[in-house]
Formats: structure tokens, sequence, C-alpha cells
């Protein structure tokens, strides 16, 4: 579904990605980990495109996204739902909105059918109370239940996490977990980044290591977790696990 | 000794009488007031509304460069619009227009107090609503991007409604200024609301009455818009409940 063929970064002088390869199967659960600042995030977002990569070419779908125009990857995009880190929510619009505005806005559906999509959306992600709020009335937890559920009523392909569970507190990670073991169980293709380690061992069908801009092993989460062959991948489960 | 307070009262209110009736209903004098401010709303409204619109372009424009690099030349054009016209008074501007600019046509002074005042106000709103756009999270862009909306849609939907809403405070000041401003439109012979206090003055020698006048009126002005501000501010910050 995602072939990367060659990916390399750059900021300026700072190179982040040097190289990467990596073909991701409709279906597939991809859990990437990695220490901070090794472009395990900057990986993520040039899947769909939120960073240009200087270098190498992205396949979705057989189509090369990084040749494509920007009318092109805004369709491309559609296909790709993004869940970041500090939710992204609308706070100008009420939760309802924040759901319906975008296949509203792509004509895909009149606002009415729209509402309804969000009206069982937010069942799934149960917060049907909270449809007339605003996010900034919710708590953390909830806001990115919200968040995904804004993604998940462009019914995406794909679905890109961004540490997902990195700015709640403790008690409200468990919600936001849940909900995406459930998506992983109703056969959604997801690549997540984050630091949640029982997460990737319990919902991952493969769990990549990165460090200093590669992919440097990449395995089921059993052997990943049980017998780590990289000495930086050991390392590090030593210290988070 | 009391008496003495009183006549003095009772004089200075004949004596203010005398003058309301000489500055005000002799010859029906407020009429000068009455349209004089029918001009300065007419001028005000009108530049308010090239102002925003303009503004807002030229806002969308600079920001747009400033955060993808596209639009390099109508920004550089942009830039120096905002450099000319901040750098220079308004009167000067105005003076330009209707004697250099529109010097061998005749026309009407009404439309370039408007073209002035509307030109002048859309530089300070551009800047005003670029700062606005340049403060919202680049989190919003990144959302409305993932979401597959273009930029220019992300900017309708999703920026620009709360960049407004910032500088909703800075803008409604700007349009203040804006209606303090266009008092300038006597130089081009506009009987607005101060020329028509002036124009009494003249024919009754008296400046006190007519020019507290125009100022009171001025100042209700001014206070009915800060008024309305409040409130729309109010409305449109319900979502900030927590």
């Amino acid at each position: 579904m995602i072939d990367v063929k060659g990916l390399h970064k750059s900021f300026g002088d700072l190179h982040i990605l040097k190289g990467i390869d990596e073909f991701i199967e409709k279906g597939e659960k991809v859990v990437i980990v990695g220490p901070s600042g090794s472009g395990k995030s900057t990986f993520l977002r040039c899947l769909n495109l939120l960073e240009r990569p200087t270098e190498g070419s992205i396949f979705f779908e057989g189509v090369d996204i990084t040749s494509s125009t920007e009318k092109e990857v805004n369709l491309i995009r559609r296909k790709m739902g993004m869940v970041f880190q500090h939710f992204n929510l609308f706070p100008h619009l009420t939760i309802r909105r924040n759901i319906t505005l975008a296949p509203v806005k792509h004509k895909l559906m009149t606002q009415e059918q729209a509402d309804s999509i969000a009206e069982e959306l937010l069942k799934k992600v149960g917060l049907s109370d909270k449809a007339d709020q605003y996010p900034n009335q919710l708590s953390g937890g909830q806001k990115q239940r919200i968040a995904i559920a804004r993604s998940l009523a462009m019914n995406p392909d794909v679905m890109l996490f961004d540490e997902p569970t990195s700015a709640l507190d403790p008690e409200m990670v468990g919600e936001v977990l849940n909900l995406m073991k459930e998506l992983a169980d109703d056969g959604m293709t997801m690549v997540v980044v984050t630091h949640e380690m029982g997460f990737a061992r319990e919902v991952a069908s493969r769990v990549m290591f990165m460090d200093e801009g590669r992919i440097i092993e990449k395995s089921s989460p059993d052997k990943f977790f049980s017998n780590p062959e990289n000495p930086r991948l050991q390392e590090f489960l030593s210290k988070v696990l | 000794m009391f008496n003495n307070i009183l006549s003095a009262i009772s004089a200075f209110f004949t004596d203010f009488g005398d003058s309301f009736y000489e500055n005000f209903i002799a010859e029906d004098r407020w009429q000068y007031l009455v349209s004089g401010l029918g001009n300065t709303l007419v001028i005000t409204v009108l530049s308010v509304t090239i102002g925003i619109i303009l503004g807002f372009l030229i806002a969308v424009v600079r920001a747009a460069y400033d955060k993808t690099g596209r639009f390099g030349f109508l920004n550089v054009i942009a830039k120096i619009y905002l450099t000319v016209i901040r750098g220079t008074p308004v009167v000067v501007q105005l003076l330009i227009i209707y004697f250099v600019i529109f010097a061998s046509v005749n026309i009407d002074k009404t439309f370039v107090a408007v073209l002035a005042f509307g030109l002048n106000s859309a530089a300070y709103v551009a800047e005003i609503v670029r700062s606005g756009i340049m403060s919202i999270d680049n989190g919003q862009f990144e959302a409305g991007s993932s979401l597959g909306f273009s930029y220019s849609q992300t900017m309708i939907s999703i920026i620009i409604p709360q960049a407004f809403k910032n500088v909703l405070p800075a803008l409604a000041n700007e349009f203040i200024v804006l209606l303090k401003e266009t008092s300038v439109a006597g130089y081009i012979a506009i009987n607005d609301l101060t020329k028509g206090g002036d124009t009494i003055r003249s024919q009754t020698y008296e400046p006190l009455l007519p020019l507290l006048a125009v100022a009171a009126i001025y100042l209700v002005l001014v206070m009915l818009l800060s008024h309305f501000v409040t409130k729309l501010e109010r409305r449109l910050s319900k979502n900030d409940r927590r």
C-alpha cells in the first residue's frame, strides 16, 4: 500500500532521514519506536507529505506521490488520516463541525449525511454527548478521541499516528490506546509512532526501531521485544522497559 | 451674595440658550451637522469596506509568502504599498489622489475620499490580519492539509475565522481611528461632520458650541462602536469557555 524508496530528508544542514526503504502492506499495523530525534516523526510526516522528502520517492496505492502536483497530493491526503500529538482540533468549531468539516467541504456528503456519520463516529469513540461542545471544553484524552473520529470521517485507507498519547495525562493514555486497538481490530492499516511499548507489543504486526535517521531493526513484536539483535535496540529497550 | 450667584447662573443659562439658538436653531444651522454626519458615516462605512476586503487580500498574500514562499512578486508589491501608505500622512494621500491622480477628471469628491481612506485603511488592516494569521498555531495548517484541504481552503475555513477573532479588538481600534481620521475630508472641501461644525463657527463667530457639538457626536459614535465590538467579542469567545 505504501512503498518508500530511498527516502532522505534534510532541514538545511541537518540530515534527518538517511535513506529509508520500506513497504507497508494493506491491513498492517506498523509501530515505529526509537529515541527522540531519531527521525520517526519526520518519517511519518513524509508519508503524507507534510514534510517534502529531499530525495527518494513514496508510492501510495501505486501512485508516486512525491512527483504529484499539489492538487493530486490533496486528493491523496483524503485517503490518509493523521492524528497529531497535540490533537490540532479546530477550536472555533463544535465537535460535530470538527468531524463533518472535511467531508462536507470536499462535497463527499451533505451536511445531514455527515451529521449522521459524525453521530456514529462519536458513538464509536464514546463521546456522543459532546457533539455540541467546543474542543476547549474537553479533556486531552477526549480531544484525541475526537481527532481520531475527525480523521475517520474521511473514511481513510490508512491512519498515521504521530505520538498520539505523548501530550496526555497518564490516566488518559488508556482510553486513546483502547480506541486505537479497536481500530486495529477493525482491520485499519495503521502506522504509529509511539513510546507506548505495551501497545506495540499487543497491537503491532511489525515493530520498527529507528535510530539516527535509519530503520535499523524491524521484526514481529515477539522477536522485537524478547530477542532484539541490534545492540542499539538492546540498549534502548533496557532503558524503556 | 446668594442672589449674585443665582443671577450669575441664570445669566449663564440665558447666554447659553441664546448661544444655542444662534448656533443650531437659527437658519436651521443644525442641518450642517446632520448632513456632515451623514457624509462622515458614508465615507467611513465605504472605506472600512474597502479596507477590510483589500486588507484581507494583502494579508493573505503576505501570509502565503511567509508560510509557503509562493506569491513572491505580489508580496514585493504589497510590501512597497504598505511602506508608502503607512509612511505618509493620510491628508497628503487624500490631496494627492484628488489634486494629482484625478486632477483632470471631474469626479465625485466623496468617491475620492472613500478611495483615499479605504486604501489607507487597507494597509493597516493588512498588517493586523497578517499578525493574526501568523499567530495561529502551525498545527492548524497541518490538520487542514492532512484532511486534504488546499492552502486556500484551510485559510478560509480554519485559519481566518480564528485569526479574525484574535485581531478583532485591533481591527475595531483601526476603524475607530479611521472614523476620526475622516475629519480631514474638509481638505478637499467635503462637507463632513467636522467641516459642518466649522461652517457654523464661521457664520456665528462662536467656536465653543459648534466644535463641542462636533466632538460630542464623534465621541458618541466611538462609544457606540466600542460597545458593539465588546458584544461581538463576547459572542465570538464563547468557544473559549472551559
